[in-house]
């Protein structure tokens, strides 16, 4: 064993033997007792179909109705009064009284060997439509942003619980020690309604939680030298601290001054490596151009790049966030007619290109790439306040939407689930966002309702106390 | 029982196990963790008919299936079940050792005896008998060496006097003792100089400072609602009121009362009502089209369950759904606790109302409805959308009844925590004081005194302190004092590779403690030693650097803006805490977020608190100006450097490599053309924002004529050379608002959908540090400078807002800024911006004097980044 891992397990086995119930870290137990870092790659339950996962998390929630989810019959519909049975005993974020139907103004056409329903929004995707399973029949339980995203996210609308990316990194490890396990990248402009919540560690040790790479100023913060410090002195200070810490623990011996040790020495190597995976100057411009990206500028196109070049190097879990899909139709900016075009056009082609990228490596099959919002948007026009002005957009929805999954393990050119005539409730085959949560833990080679960590008095879980999340078998490939 | 026989099989299952299957020890862990979830409490939950938790239960006196023949364990269905060949109970998870089994059958065959779990029955005070009575200095170390003794351990010698003076400052005040303090404490030769330090540590006003943060964590505090606005909150007078509670002592009894219902006492101060702001730190969101309703009973529920927590060590909050699998809470009684805190005239509203005025600041604080106004119903499977059965105020039946003449409300649920019946609240009081000063609690699961809990290696000792602390009047300085003078305290934490082996976690106390300072800690004691800490005290939050760009919180424009002068060197504790991006140097070492309770905080240690240590601008402010400190005050910066950080000499070998490296540095720095400069002058490279001027002004400073048109000019009009004779001239800001706000000052009017803008401006021959861009506009904007575009945003926040622009986007001399803005308001739009930069430092030749000077910043960094440092031992 190198010597920085067996600084770190000094430090691991005693913070995990303080932290887990007997038994109920079993799996970790084990794999520590060997010696392990708390991020070493560690054996999944079961054969896994993805090593690593790519989550596309579109911030504020597009209009499936625009995208993917065809329905003639809602732009027949268009512009009479909602049914009374529709709106009785449901609560809106902002659609008071009687709304109108609203049909999209898109027009949609069948894609791929599958005969995906794709929108004219979205003409990249259509291309890749066969790699792709997509999901039309999703739900939550949940209709306002923030507590809807730390729903998906963490498995709890309120605050505490631990991330996605944090379970994957706590059951899996990751593949380089060099980098983090679990990279974020925000885009858009803004950090998601849910905010840093939705990349936390939760419960779990913060070793979990998501890393925040930064595409402009330092990639990781405090990466960088200070001004004045050059690389060769921060190696002198570091030799020295290696040094005076070696003298310290030679007299007061406490293995945790090992472990930070190598955690300063790993500090140094981060600082190489990340900048390096962050630097997208040296792709070639083929790569670029199909992304779409520049380097140096502040885009999804570099965020996909980015994500490809990480799980490349063994990261395990990235998560990118892309805000402003908010379209509710109270200003020109949150107009599906004038401003929905433009989100579409900013991650259209740069989807595309993540998929075939990873294809043309051979790293689809067991790379997870999942896309989607938050919860849906109505079937009706929002009418906040009461009335219409001249935008057009529609109010939060939760009994229905879509989401895609391709590549790890995960069937391609698969629709999975209907919505009705209108797309207002699931008419067969829903997918709750636990189902999700089980089936991409389970893609993972993880049980999902065996992967807990004990604390206030209960087995916590991604997909909740109850068993109610079930592997969407349908969608495996 | 935590890990404990899984992992420590040493230690515990031989060295500590006695013969006899114990119920409270052996069995009730064992039936909580393998059987309760389907046996337990929970009557929706049962299988079977079966219920192990009670002994009537197990026995089938309560009319369900017998499990358990008490006497006889070959005829317990239990027993065949756990050994059954095939499919052995539990269903799932592992199944019980072949230990575990013998440790219930010798139970059965003793007649299944059940007694209370221990952590509900009252504590008992008891005297700690020992053989050798050379040690103790009080009844602690009595309790601590009996255990030692029965192991066979000796505890370790007192630690050194330096050691002890850090120990104790850091401990009691959270911040370092000065080194001519630490320095007369090592030379006070009187008998009690430790007990005369501690006094005069606890009678230091940082007292309140350093426990006020440990209260925190508990009641959630942060300065802003939470959620996706995130907006401010205004809740530092209440935090301000837990500091001088804590330094005036009050009692841990009126404490308490004051802050769950300091509204309700008979002629209630100003500070008892600012004491309840305790519980409106809840969150509140204010998201767009969210149901009031949904986050008020959110936070009740938050309420009911951190109650339970910071109080009674209980996962209340487990019961809102369903009754507790584990503890004795029922679905049920959960809604009657509820029912104490549903009275509250608070409804999630943006604007925190009830509030009260402290000065200018507006408090949020509980204020009950008169009359009641609300009828409390069980919330069938947790959903406040399924109200169930009525139900009313009450308490648990497990536990004591509400006190004689309680009132039935917040008040009356107050005075039954803290009663004299109540088997839990002050051991849990205590045992959180024993964990912030030694590392871990007594009772490890400082969150969970309940089944599924750890029990405590000294149970004697906990209850020895429950007690005591009772008997003191809940005086707690007092008792910390106990604490501290205790033997056991002042041991030394040096480890042999043996003692390590024998008990890695010093759970038995045969050592001193050594664990790393909390996140507060570790900045607070890097501006203490550089001379930088502002020792003011109190008032709104401050906003210390941190990196651009942590702030981008969705429909918020509020921006972090470096405090200006001692504001930037406060405590930790004064630190703006924005729940949706905290302060990210302290969140690194694993400082709460404030979004929940945080009973106990997980110590990780990672190479982002490395990079933090190593990196952050802050640490390194701290550099520079503890070694100018060192090389004012002494011959030997070496000695001074390693006085102020650690409190003690260094060794020979410690300052031979220190010594190394400072002539390694020096060299370096002699040939490292501005370094030395920027390393002695840290601060004033680092404050830019304290050398800018405009070097365009907006419209708020000056009047400033730009030329424009509304119609698109074609392909070049952005380029440097672009000849604008032709467009319109006028100053800004440019808009139009059907009702403007009073602080616009619209000059020029724009109303189309388009605006293209042009001017120039100068800059300075030598050039500039860190422009940007002011930009106040609801519309979408791309900006070039010299013909080369700069930026773009389509956020549009109607506010004055900042964006870094490239440092090589301007040069000296003349610049050409063009502008275009797209219209996205529906009611109004309005563009103004201007650019600020800051003044280059003026740095000189790099003499040896500077080098050498320099060198002790680089040596200075590295000491603040020691192990030893960021630990306190």
């Amino acid at each position: 064993m190198n010597p920085y891992l067996e600084a770190l397990s000094h430090d691991t086995r005693r913070h995990f033997l303080e932290r887990c119930s007997m038994g109920l870290a079993g799996m970790f137990l084990a794999s520590l007792a060997k010696g392990e870092a708390p991020l070493a790659a560690r054996q999944p339950h079961h054969e896994p179909k993805a090593k690593r996962v790519i989550y596309l998390h579109m911030a504020g929630s597009p209009s499936q109705l625009e995208l993917f989810d065809w329905k003639p019959e809602l732009v027949k519909y268009d512009g009479q009064n909602c049914p009374q049975h529709l709106l009785e005993g449901k609560r809106f974020a902002f659609i008071k009284g009687v709304p109108r139907m609203l049909g999209t103004p898109y027009k949609f056409a069948q894609h791929g060997g599958s005969g995906a329903w794709v929108s004219e929004l979205l003409p990249h995707f259509a291309t890749v439509v066969d790699d792709v399973t997509i999901i039309r029949s999703m739900t939550t339980q949940e209709f306002n942003h923030a507590p809807a995203q730390l729903f998906l996210h963490t498995g709890n609308p309120r605050f505490g619980a631990a991330s996605m990316g944090a379970w994957a990194t706590y059951g899996l490890g990751t593949e380089n020690q060099d980098l983090p396990g679990f990279v974020v990248l925000v885009g858009g402009g803004n950090n998601p309604d849910g905010g840093k919540s939705l990349w936390g560690s939760g419960f779990l040790p913060s070793v979990y939680q998501g890393v925040q790479c930064r595409t402009s100023g330092d990639p990781v913060l405090f990466l960088s030298d200070p001004e004045g410090i050059s690389r060769s002195m921060r190696r002198k200070t570091l030799d020295a601290v290696r040094d005076l810490n070696t003298l310290q623990q030679r007299r007061y011996g406490d293995p945790e001054t090992a472990a930070r040790i190598a955690q300063y020495e790993l500090a140094y190597r981060m600082q190489t490596a990340v900048p390096e995976v962050m630097d997208i100057s040296k792709e070639p411009a083929a790569m670029l151009e199909m992304y779409g990206a520049e380097p140096g500028a502040t885009s999804f196109a570099n965020n996909c790049l980015l994500a490809r070049r990480l799980v490349e190097k063994g990261v395990r879990f990235v998560q990118l966030f892309q805000w402003g899909w908010d379209h509710h139709g109270s200003s020109r900016r949150e107009d599906i007619r004038h401003d929905l075009p433009n989100k579409t056009r900013a991650v259209d082609q740069p989807i595309a290109a993540l998929i075939r990228d990873l294809k043309q490596r051979g790293m689809l099959d067991d790379t997870l790439v999942i896309w989607g919002g938050e919860f849906g948007r109505t079937p009706m026009r929002e009418n906040r306040g009461g009335s219409y002005g001249s935008f057009v957009g529609r109010d939060h929805h939760p009994y229905a939407f879509t989401m895609w999954l391709a590549g790890g393990g995960v069937k391609g050119g698969l629709n999975h689930g209907e919505t009705d005539d209108i797309g207002y409730y699931i008419a067969k085959d829903p997918v709750t966002v636990r189902d999700m949560q089980g089936t991409v833990l389970h893609l993972l080679g993880l049980d999902a309702h065996r992967l807990s960590y004990p604390f206030q008095g209960l087995n916590q879980r991604l997909i909740g106390p109850t068993d109610e999340a079930k592997v969407v078998k349908a969608l495996l490939a | 029982m935590r890990g404990r026989f899984a992992v420590l099989p040493i230690l515990w299952c031989c060295a500590l196990a006695s013969p006899a299957a114990d119920f409270q020890r052996d069995i009730r862990p064992l039936l909580a963790k393998k059987c309760f979830a389907c046996h337990g409490p929970d009557e929706h939950a049962r299988q079977a008919k079966l219920r192990l938790d009670t002994f009537e239960g197990a026995t089938g006196q309560d009319g369900g299936f017998p499990g358990i023949v008490p006497g006889n364990a070959a005829r317990s269905r239990v027993v065949a079940r756990i050994t059954h060949e095939s499919r052995p109970m539990p269903p799932s998870g592992e199944p019980l050792t072949g230990r575990e089994v013998a440790l219930v059958k010798e139970w059965i065959d003793a007649g299944a005896v059940y007694q209370r779990h221990w952590a509900f029955e009252k504590p008992v005070r008891r005297e700690p008998a020992v053989r050798d009575a050379s040690w103790p200095r009080n009844p602690i170390d009595g309790f601590v060496l009996a255990r030692l003794e029965k192991e066979n351990l000796r505890p370790s010698p007192e630690a050194d006097r330096y050691t002890l003076a850090r120990r104790l400052a850091l401990d009691l005040t959270g911040l370092p003792p000065d080194p001519t303090a630490a320095e007369a404490f090592v030379r006070d030769t009187r008998p009690d100089a430790y007990e005369r330090y501690a006094e005069s540590l606890l009678a230091s006003p940082h007292f309140g400072e350093r426990w006020a943060r440990v209260w925190l964590d508990l009641a959630r505090y942060a300065d802003t609602r939470g959620y996706e606005n995130d907006g401010r909150r205004t809740v530092w007078p209440y935090r301000d009121w837990v500091v001088r509670a804590l330094n005036a002592n009050i009692p841990f009894d009126e404490f308490t009362i004051k802050q769950l219902a300091g509204d309700l006492l008979d002629g209630a101060t100003e500070d008892d009502l600012i004491a309840t702001a305790f519980h409106r730190n809840t969150l509140t969101n204010t998201e767009g089209g969210t149901d009031d309703e949904e986050f008020r009973d959110a936070a009740v529920k938050d309420r009911v369950a951190v109650t339970g927590q910071v109080w009674m060590g209980l996962t209340w909050g487990c019961a809102q759904c369903h009754t507790h699998k584990y503890d004795p809470l029922s679905h049920k009684e959960f809604y009657q606790l509820y029912a104490f805190f549903n009275q509250t005239e608070d409804s999630d509203k943006p604007d925190d109302r009830p509030t009260i005025k402290i000065g200018e600041a507006s408090l949020p604080v509980m204020k009950e409805l008169v009359p009641a106004a609300r009828l409390t119903r069980i919330h069938e499977r947790g959903s406040f959308l399924n109200p169930g059965e009525p139900v009313d105020c009450g308490v648990p039946q497990a536990f004591h009844s509400l006190p004689e003449g309680a009132p039935k409300n917040r008040l009356g649920l107050a005075r039954w925590l803290m009663s004299a019946e109540n088997p839990l609240t002050a051991r849990v009081q205590v045992n959180r004081y024993w964990a912030r000063l030694f590392g871990a609690g007594l009772v490890e699961s400082e969150e969970d005194f309940g089944t599924q809990g750890s029990a405590p290696v000294h149970p004697e000792l906990l209850d020895w302190l429950a007690t005591e602390y009772v008997r003191l009047g809940w005086d707690t300085k007092a008792l910390l004092k106990t604490i501290v003078t205790s033997a056991t305290y002042r041991q030394n934490s040096d480890v042999t590779p043996e003692a390590y082996e024998r008990d890695p976690y010093n759970r038995l106390l045969a050592r001193g403690a050594r664990f790393r300072l909390d996140a507060e800690l570790v900045r607070d004691q890097a501006l203490a030693v550089s001379g930088l800490l502002s020792r003011k005290m109190g008032g709104p939050p401050v906003m210390p650097w941190q990196p651009p760009g942590i702030w981008q919180v969705v429909y918020n424009s509020e921006t972090w803006t470096t405090s200006e002068g001692e504001d930037r060197y406060r405590r930790s504790l004064y630190t703006f805490m924005r729940r949706s991006s905290p302060y990210p140097a302290m969140a690194a070492f694993d400082a709460p977020s404030g979004e929940t309770c945080t009973i106990r905080r997980i110590r990780t240690n990672t190479p982002l608190q490395a990079l933090a240590a190593l990196n952050d601008p802050v640490s390194m402010e701290s550099a520079q100006h503890l070694a100018l400190r060192a090389l004012k005050e002494g011959r030997s910066p070496a000695e001074r450097l390693f006085r102020f950080v650690l409190a003690r000499p260094p060794s020979a070998e410690e300052t031979a490599r220190i010594l190394a490296l400072h002539r390694e540095a020096r060299e370096e720095l002699r040939r490292g053309g501005e370094d030395a400069h920027k390393l002695l002058r840290y601060s004033e490279v680092l404050y830019a924002e304290d050398r800018e001027t405009a070097v365009l002004a907006d419209a708020r400073d000056a009047t400033v004529e730009w030329r424009y048109t509304e119609s698109d000019p074609g392909t070049d009009w952005a380029e440097a050379g672009y000849n604008d004779a032709a467009w319109s001239s006028g100053p800004g800001q440019f808009g139009h608002f059907e009702k403007p706000a009073d602080d616009l000052k619209l000059r020029t009017e724009w109303k189309t959908e388009n605006l293209w803008l042009r001017t120039t401006f100068d800059v300075p021959p030598g050039g500039v540090d860190k422009p940007k861009f002011v930009v106040r506009t609801n519309s979408a904007f791309e900006a070039w400078i010299n013909g080369a575009s700069v930026m773009s945003n389509n956020l549009g926040r109607n506010a004055y807002y900042e964006y870094e622009l490239p440092q090589a986007a301007l040069r000296p001399g003349r610049n050409a800024l063009a502008i275009k803005v797209t219209r996205l308001g529906e009611r109004g739009q309005i563009f103004d911006t201007g650019v600020v930069a800051s003044r280059k430092l003026d740095f000189g030749k790099v003499r040896r004097k500077h080098a050498d000077r320099a060198a002790w910043v680089v040596v200075a960094n590295t000491l603040l980044n020691l192990d030893e440092t960021v630990t306190r031992r």
